[in-house]
C-alpha cells in the first residue's frame, strides 16, 4: 500500500530523507524518518505521544535540526536554521498553545513584526485593518479585525494564527493538533476552511489522533511509532482499523508478575465529575467510577481526553463543575493538599520537575517534604536529623536511587533517579491510594521496571492504585482493570484486563467504538444490582 | 477646620500639587513603560539621585541649564543600560539590581559630590546647593494669556519647563506605547515573548530599549529634583519618589492616565503635608502621608482587582453552567 | 560537578567579585586623591589603600610602623552587631522568596521600642534589657504582618509595602521624639538616657581594647546567628521556608502551609531585625537620638547576598562588610577620600554576587571538567 514514488520527484514540495534526531540528552526522538508532501494535498502526520511527530515538524519549521539526513523544500536543500528560516521559504506552523498577544487587537497580531507604518512614526492601523480583512477575505476565514485577542472565541484565535502565517508567504501550513481545542462546530468550520485553503494551491500538514477527521479531510497519511515511520497510505485506500493498528501498539512486551487481585472494599469513588475548562470545552464529562482496595485501575486514552483534569480535580489543583469524590466516604473535593495527603493520598504527578521535586534542594529535604512535621522527625523544636537521615538512606536504598550521597541535589540526578525519588516519597507515606499520573514517562528501562513492580507490590499489600498512563504497554499490563478515556468520557471499562488486544483498545481510545452506559457503569462496583 | 479648608482652596495649594507630583510623574512613566514590557524597575530612585547630581553639577561647570539637563538625561539613559546589562546579560534578578542602584544612589552620589567638588573647588561639598543659582535652574514658564486668568492662571501658568514637559510626555508615552510600532513590540514582549520573538521581533532589544526609556524619564525627574524643584543637589533629596512611583503604576493599573492621577494624588497628599505643617502641625507627621497613601492606594487597587477576576470567573462559571 | 569543585568555583567566583570591586574603589580614590603630579596621585592613592585594606586592624605610624590594634579589632566587631541581625532578617525572609525590604525600618523601630522600654518601664537589672530588645523584636515582628497578610491575603507586592513602611517608620518616630519624648533640657533632639538597669553591659574591662565598646551583643548577635542557623536547617518551619523559596508548586502539592509559612517568614524577619535594633540602642548608646533610617538594612541585604542567604555564613559578610566600612572611614580621616566610598564598592559587590551568569563561561567548563572524569571513571570500573 506505501503509495512508493509514483508521483513524479518535481511534484514534492517538501523531501525529508532519512531524518534522524538525537537529543542531547540521549533520546533518539526520530530514526531515519521519510517523509514528504504533493503540492496541494492535506496530509495527516499521526502518532501517539511520543511517536515523534512534533520533533519531527520542529526539525521542518527550524525550531530543531536534525542530526543527520536532509530536508528539500521546493528542490532546494535547505538548512533551516530558525522558523525564520522556515518562514522566507514559506513554512508556517499553527502551534497548538497560540502565539498570540492577547491585549493587542487580531489586526495588531497580524502585523507584529511588520508594521505598516504612516508618517514614518506610528502604525498605520487602518492598512492593518485593511490587510487583516483582505487576507480574511481571501481565504474565507472570518475574523474581527478591531476585537482584542483576548475577547474572541477559541476557533477565531486559531484563524487568526493561520492568517499570520499566510500573511507572511506560507504556502505550507504545520498545524498541531488543531482540533484539539475546537468544539465539533468549530472544527467542521476549520475543515471547510482547511479544504478551501487546498484548492487554493497551499500544503497543509495535520497532526492529529482523530480518525474521523483524518478520514474526512486527509489526502494522504504518515504514521509514525516510536520516532520511525511506519509508512505513508493513500487515505482512501487504508481502514480507521487498520491505522489504529499501526498507530498503537506495544514492540516490546516486557511482563510484569503479577498475582490475580483480589479487591476489597471501595477506597476512591467518583461519581458524576463534570469540568467545563474556561474555553468553554466540556473536558470532563459525568466521569464515575471505583478503586478498591488492592486493585490497580487503570485510566488509557490519548492524551488531552480529560485525564489529566480528572487528577487535577481529586489533588485539588482545580475544582469541577458537579460531582463528587470520596476516599473512604470523605469528601476530597476542595480540600487542602495536606489534608487530602491526611486521608492517605499520595500522588505521583505528571509533571515531575514543577510539582514532584525541589531540584534545588537535596534528596534528603525531597524526600521528607509531606512529613516534616511529623512526631518521628521532630525533637521538640528541632529535627531530628538522625531519624531524618535513617529514612532518607532507607529511601534510598530500598528505591535503589543512585546518588552520591542524600546531600545530593536532586536538580543534579538522571530523570529516572528523580522520579524515584518522588515514588519513594509518595509509595512510603503508608497511602490507602496512590494516584500515579504517568509515573514512567521519560525515564529510563531500568527506573521505569523497578517502579512498575512497586506498583504493583503496593497494590498486593492493600492498597488502591489508580494509573494513569498514555502508555499502552503500562496500562494494560499494569492494570487489574481498566478504563478507556474518549473526549472527556468513560468510552469503555474492562474487568479484566487479561485477553485485552491492542486492536481493541486503538479503537476504544481513538473513538471508533463506545460502550454502552450500562457496560461502562459497572466501574461503579457498590452499585452493581444483585443478580 | 473651616479655615483649613480655606486655605486648601487657595491657587497655590493647586499649584504646588501640580510642582510636586511632575517628577513622581516621570518616574510613574519609567515604571509603566518597564512593566509593558514585563519586567520592573526598582532602582528609579537611584537612577534619579544620579542624574540630579550630573544635572545639578554639569549646569553649573557649564554655566548653562540645559547642559545640565542634557547631563541628567544622558546619566539616566546609560546608568539604565549597564543595569538591563546586568539583568540580561549576566542574569542577575532585576529587582536585585535595582537595589544595587538604590544603595549607590544614596552614599556613593555623596561621594562623586565630595570627589569632584573636592577637585574643581578646593573642598569636599557635601550638596550642591551653593553652586546652583537661580538662573543655572530650569527656568519657569509664564504662559501668555493664561496667567492672566484669574485663580486658573495662578494653578497652571508659571510652572517649571519641566513640569509641563512631565505632562507632555504623559500623553506622549501613551501615544508611544499605542500608536507606534516600538508600543505595539513593547507590549508584545511584556505579554508573551515567545509570539513577539516568533515573528523576529528582538525580545532583547525592546527591553533594552524600554529599559533605556526609563532611565530617560529618570534622568527628567532626578534634573527636576536638582534644579526645578530645589536648588541644587542634597543628599537623599529624592526621597522615595522612585518607590513612590512603583506603587502609583500599580495603582493607575499601568496606565498612563491611571499614572498620572496616581501621581496627582500623591501630590495632593504631600502638598496636605506642607500645608499641615504651615499651619503648626509638625511636619514630621504630614511627611508620611503619601507612603501611607499608597499603601492604601496599593490594598484598594488590590481590591478592585481581585473582585474584576472574581467576577470574571464567575462569569466564566456562568457560561459554564449555560453550556451543560 | 563535585562537591569540592563548586566550593572552589564559589571561592574563586567571590575573589574575583571583591576584586572587580576594589578595582572601581582604586580608580576612584585615585580620581579623588590629592597630588599635582600623576606620581604623586599614584602614590596618595597607594597610601589611601593601606589605610583602606590594613588599617582596620594595624595602626600605620612613620615612627612605630605597623603594629597591631586591639581596639580597632573590637570596633569592627561592635560595628557588626546590628549588621549581623539584619543580615539574618534578610537571609529569613529571602529563602522563602520574599522581597521584603523592611530590615532598614525595622531596626530603627526595634531600637525606638527598646529605648522607650528601657527608658519608661522599670524593671530589675538583667531582665529589663532582655524585655526591652524582646519589646523591640515583638514590634517589628508585628509591622512586618502588614506587607506579609498583603501579600498573602491580596497579593500586594511586600517589596513596595515594605519600602513605605521604611519611610513611615521614619517619620512617626521622628514626630513623636519631636513632639512628646524628647528631653527638652538636652541641646539637640534625644531621649531621656535609658535607665541603667537596661544597659547592655560590655564584655571585657573597657581599657583593655582602649576605650573600644564591644557589648554581650555580640555574644547574643552570635547566637542569633546560631539560633537563626538551626531554625532554616534543623526545624520544619525553616525547613518548609526554604521550600517554599525553592520552588513554591511543589511546597503545596507536598501538603505545606505555604501562606501561613511566608507569613511567618516575614514576622520572623522582622523580629530579628528588631532585636538587633534593640540591642544595638542598648549597647551602644544611652539615650535614644537616631533622626534618620540608619542604614543597616542595606548593609544586611548586600550581607545576605554575598552570605548566600546561609545564616552561618552572616558573621564572615558581617566582618567583611565592617571591615571595609571601618577602612573606608579610616581612608577618609588620613587620606581624605569620602567615606561614601564604601556604598560604591558595597553596591559594585553586591551586583556581581547577584549575578548569575558571572563567570559562567568558567563554571561549565568546571561543569564539563567534572562529567568527562566522571564518564572516565565508570569506563575504568567497567574495565576493572
Amino acid at each position: 500500500m506505501p503509495d512508493g514514488n509514483s508521483a513524479a520527484r518535481d511534484e514534492y514540495v517538501v523531501q525529508m530523507k532519512k531524518i534522524t534526531k538525537v537529543y542531547s540528552n540521549g533520546v533518539a526522538a526520530n530514526q531515519e524518518v521519510d517523509f514528504n508532501l504533493h503540492r496541494g494535498e492535506i496530509h495527516a502526520l499521526m502518532g501517539e505521544n511520543g511517536a515523534g511527530k512534533s520533533t519531527l515538524m520542529k526539525m521542518l519549521f527550524g525550531l530543531e535540526q536534525p542530526t543527520s539526513g536532509e530536508i528539500v523544500v521546493n528542490g532546494e536543500v535547505l538548512h533551516l536554521t530558525s522558523p525564520s528560516v522556515a518562514i522566507s521559504h514559506g513554512i508556517g506552523m499553527v502551534h497548538q498553545h497560540f502565539m498570540l498577544v492577547p491585549s493587542l487587537s487580531v489586526a495588531e497580531n497580524m502585523v507584529l513584526g511588520m508594521v505598516p507604518q504612516k508618517s514614518g512614526l506610528f502604525i498605520d492601523k487602518a492598512k492593518a485593518i485593511e490587510i487583516t480583512k483582505e487576507y480574511s477575505e481571501r481565504f474565507n476565514l472570518h475574523v474581527e479585525p478591531e476585537a482584542k485577542v483576548m475577547d474572541i472565541p477559541v476557533g477565531m484565535k486559531q484563524k487568526v494564527e493561520i492568517l499570520k502565517a499566510l500573511v507572511r508567504g506560507a504556502k505550507i501550513l504545520i498545524m498541531d493538533e488543531p482540533t484539539a481545542v475546537l468544539t465539533s462546530q468549530e472544527t467542521a468550520e476549520l475543515f471547510v476552511e482547511l479544504k478551501n485553503l487546498k484548492k487554493q494551491g497551499y500544503t497543509i500538514v495535520f497532526i492529529s489522533h482523530k480518525l474521523n477527521e483524518i478520514m474526512e479531510i486527509t489526502d494522504r497519511l504518515t504514521i509514525m511509532r516510536r520516532g520511525r515511520s511506519m509508512g505513508v497510505y493513500n487515505t482512501k485506500d487504508v481502514t480507521k482499523e487498520e491505522i489504529s493498528r499501526l498507530m498503537v501498539g506495544r514492540d516490546v512486551v516486557l511482563s510484569v508478575q503479577k498475582d490475580k487481585a483480589n479487591p476489597g472494599e471501595t477506597v476512591l469513588r467518583v461519581r458524576d465529575l463534570e469540568y467545563v475548562n474556561e474555553w468553554n470545552k466540556k473536558m470532563l464529562d459525568k466521569i464515575s467510577f471505583d478503586v478498591r482496595r488492592g486493585e490497580i485501575l487503570g485510566i488509557a486514552g490519548v492524551e488531552g481526553n480529560g485525564q489529566k483534569e480528572l487528577v487535577d480535580m481529586l489533588f485539588n489543583f482545580n475544582t469541577p463543575n458537579s460531582g463528587t469524590a470520596t476516599v473512604n466516604n470523605v469528601s476530597i473535593l476542595g480540600l487542602p493538599q495536606q489534608k487530602i495527603r491526611e486521608l492517605g493520598v499520595s500522588l505521583v504527578p505528571e509533571d515531575r520537575m514543577i510539582y514532584g521535586i525541589a531540584a534545588g534542594a537535596s534528596i534528603e529535604e525531597n524526600v521528607i517534604s509531606d512529613r516534616s512535621a511529623d512526631k518521628r522527625f521532630n525533637k521538640g523544636p528541632l529535627f531530628n536529623m538522625k531519624a531524618i537521615h535513617d529514612e532518607a538512606d532507607r529511601l534510598i536504598r530500598e528505591y535503589t536511587v543512585l546518588c552520591k550521597s542524600r546531600r545530593q541535589h536532586v536538580g543534579m540526578l538522571s530523570g529516572g533517579n528523580i522520579q524515584k525519588v518522588v515514588v519513594a516519597r509518595e509509595f512510603s507515606s503508608n497511602p490507602v491510594l496512590i494516584l500515579a499520573d504517568q509515573p514512567t514517562r521519560g525515564i529510563d528501562v531500568g527506573a521505569t521496571e523497578f517502579i512498575r513492580k512497586k506498583l504493583v507490590e503496593l497494590s498486593r499489600s492493600g492498597i488502591a492504585v489508580l494509573l494513569v498512563s498514555a502508555d499502552l504497554n503500562e496500562v494494560m499490563e499494569l492494570s487489574d482493570s481498566l478504563i478507556v478515556m474518549h473526549n472527556g468520557r468513560i468510552a469503555a471499562y474492562f474487568e479484566d484486563t487479561a485477553g485485552l488486544t491492542d486492536e481493541m483498545m486503538g479503537e476504544y481510545m481513538l473513538g471508533l467504538k463506545e460502550q454502552s452506559k450500562e457496560e461502562v457503569r459497572r466501574v461503579c462496583h457498590d452499585e452493581k444490582t444483585p443478580a | 477646620m473651616l479655615n483649613f479648608l480655606k486655605i486648601l482652596a487657595t491657587p497655590e495649594f493647586f499649584y504646588s500639587i501640580i510642582r510636586i507630583s511632575a517628577p513622581i510623574l516621570f518616574a510613574t512613566l519609567a515604571a509603566i513603560v518597564v512593566e509593558k514590557a514585563g519586567f520592573s524597575n526598582i532602582g528609579l530612585e537611584g537612577l534619579m539621585m544620579f542624574s540630579a547630581l550630573a544635572g545639578s553639577l554639569v549646569s553649573y561647570y557649564t554655566k548653562t541649564w540645559y547642559f545640565g539637563l542634557l547631563a541628567a538625561l544622558a546619566t539616566g539613559v546609560l546608568m539604565s543600560l549597564i543595569m538591563g546589562f546586568f539583568a540580561f546579560k549576566l542574569k542577575t534578578d532585576i529587582i536585585l539590581v535595582g537595589v544595587a542602584v538604590n544603595m549607590m544612589g544614596s552614599g556613593g552620589t555623596l561621594f562623586l559630590c565630595k570627589v569632584i567638588t573636592n577637585l574643581t573647588q578646593g573642598k569636599a561639598m557635601a550638596s550642591t546647593t551653593g553652586l546652583i543659582t537661580k538662573s543655572l535652574c530650569i527656568p519657569d514658564i509664564s504662559i501668555p494669556l493664561l496667567h492672566q486668568i484669574p485663580f486658573l492662571g495662578a494653578v497652571f501658568s508659571g510652572h517649571n519647563l519641566l513640569t509641563y514637559l512631565a505632562f507632555l510626555f504623559c500623553l506622549l508615552t501613551s501615544v508611544m506605547l499605542y500608536k507606534t510600532p516600538l508600543g505595539l513590540n513593547i507590549r508584545a514582549v511584556g505579554e508573551n515573548p515567545n509570539a513577539a520573538s516568533s515573528v523576529g521581533v528582538s525580545v532583547l532589544r525592546i527591553k533594552y530599549t524600554a529599559m533605556a526609556f526609563s532611565g530617560l524619564m529618570s534622568g527628567f525627574g532626578g534634573a527636576f529634583m536638582s534644579m526645578a524643584y530645589a536648588q541644587g543637589w542634597s543628599l537623599d533629596m529624592v526621597s522615595g519618589r522612585g518607590f513612590i512611583a512603583l506603587a502609583a503604576q500599580a495603582m493607575g493599573g499601568g496606565e498612563c492616565l491611571g499614572g498620572m492621577l496616581s501621581a496627582l494624588v500623591f501630590g495632593f497628599a504631600q502638598a496636605l503635608g506642607i500645608k499641615f505643617s504651615a499651619i503648626g502641625l509638625d511636619s514630621n507627621l504630614a511627611s508620611p502621608i503619601p507612603y501611607a497613601v499608597t499603601i492604601i492606594g496599593l490594598v484598594i487597587f488590590a481590591i478592585v482587582r481581585n473582585n474584576k477576576i472574581k467576577r470574571q470567573h464567575s462569569a466564566a462559571a456562568l457560561a459554564k453552567s449555560e453550556a451543560k | 560537578m563535585t562537591k569540592r569543585r563548586q566550593l572552589k568555583f564559589t571561592m574563586i567566583r567571590s575573589l574575583v567579585a571583591i576584586c572587580i570591586a576594589l578595582l572601581v574603589a582604586t580608580l576612584l580614590i585615585l580620581i579623588s586623591a590629592g597630588g599635582d603630579t600623576f606620581q604623586e596621585k599614584l602614590q596618595a592613592t597607594g597610601e589611601a589603600l593601606k589605610q583602606m585594606l590594613v588599617g582596620p586592624l594595624f595602626r600605620m605610624s612613620q615612627k612605630k610602623g605597623t603594629s597591631f590594634e586591639a581596639k580597632r579589632l573590637a570596633d569592627i566587631l561592635a560595628a557588626m552587631i546590628p549588621t549581623i541581625f539584619t543580615g539574618l532578617s534578610v537571609c529569613v525572609m529571602f529563602s522563602a522568596n520574599q522581597f521584603n525590604l523592611g530590615a532598614e525600618g525595622g531596626i530603627m523601630l526595634g531600637a525606638f521600642a527598646s529605648a522607650m522600654t528601657a527608658i519608661y518601664l522599670p524593671m530589675p537589672a538583667g531582665v529589663h534589657a532582655v524585655v526591652a530588645v524582646l519589646v523591640g523584636g515583638a514590634a517589628v515582628a508585628l509591622i512586618m504582618l502588614l506587607p506579609a497578610l498583603l501579600k498573602t491575603k491580596l497579593n500586594v507586592s511586600e517589596m513596595v509595602c515594605s519600602l513605605m513602611l521604611n519611610y513611615i517608620i521614619m517619620y512617626v518616630i521622628k514626630f513623636l521624639m519631636n513632639t512628646y519624648l524628647a528631653d527638652k533640657s538636652r541641646g539637640q533632639i534625644m531621649s531621656y538616657a535609658f535607665q541603667e538597669t537596661a544597659n547592655i553591659p560590655p564584655i571585657v574591662n573597657n581599657t583593655v581594647f582602649s576605650g573600644a565598646k564591644l557589648t554581650w551583643g555580640f555574644v547574643i548577635a552570635i547566637l542569633a546567628v546560631i539560633l537563626c542557623g538551626l531554625f532554616m536547617y534543623r526545624s520544619r518551619w525553616g525547613y518548609t521556608i526554604r521550600m517554599i523559596g525553592i520552588n513554591q508548586d511543589f511546597a503545596k502539592y507536598s501538603g505545606m502551609k505555604v501562606g501561613a509559612v511566608i507569613v511567618l517568614a516575614q514576622v520572623v524577619g522582622g523580629f530579628l531585625a528588631g532585636a538587633g535594633g534593640g540591642i544595638e540602642m542598648l549597647g551602644r548608646y544611652t539615650s535614644f537620638s537616631w533622626s534618620a533610617l540608619p542604614g543597616y538594612g542595606w548593609t544586611g541585604l548586600t550581607i545576605a547576598i554575598l552570605a548566600g542567604n546561609n545564616p552561618y555564613m552572616v558573621p564572615f559578610a558581617a566582618f567583611f562588610m565592617a571591615y571595609l566600612s571601618k577602612g573606608c572611614d579610616l581612608m577618609a580621616t588620613y587620606a581624605k577620600v569620602p567615606a561614601q566610598l564604601i556604598d560604591i564598592i558595597q553596591g559594585v559587590i553586591f551586583l556581581f554576587f547577584a549575578a548569575e551568569q558571572f563567570l559562567s563561561k568558567y563554571r561549565q567548563k568546571l561543569v564539563v571538567k567534572s562529567a568527562k572524569e566522571e564518564i572516565a571513571r565508570a569506563n575504568l570500573q567497567k574495565e576493572g
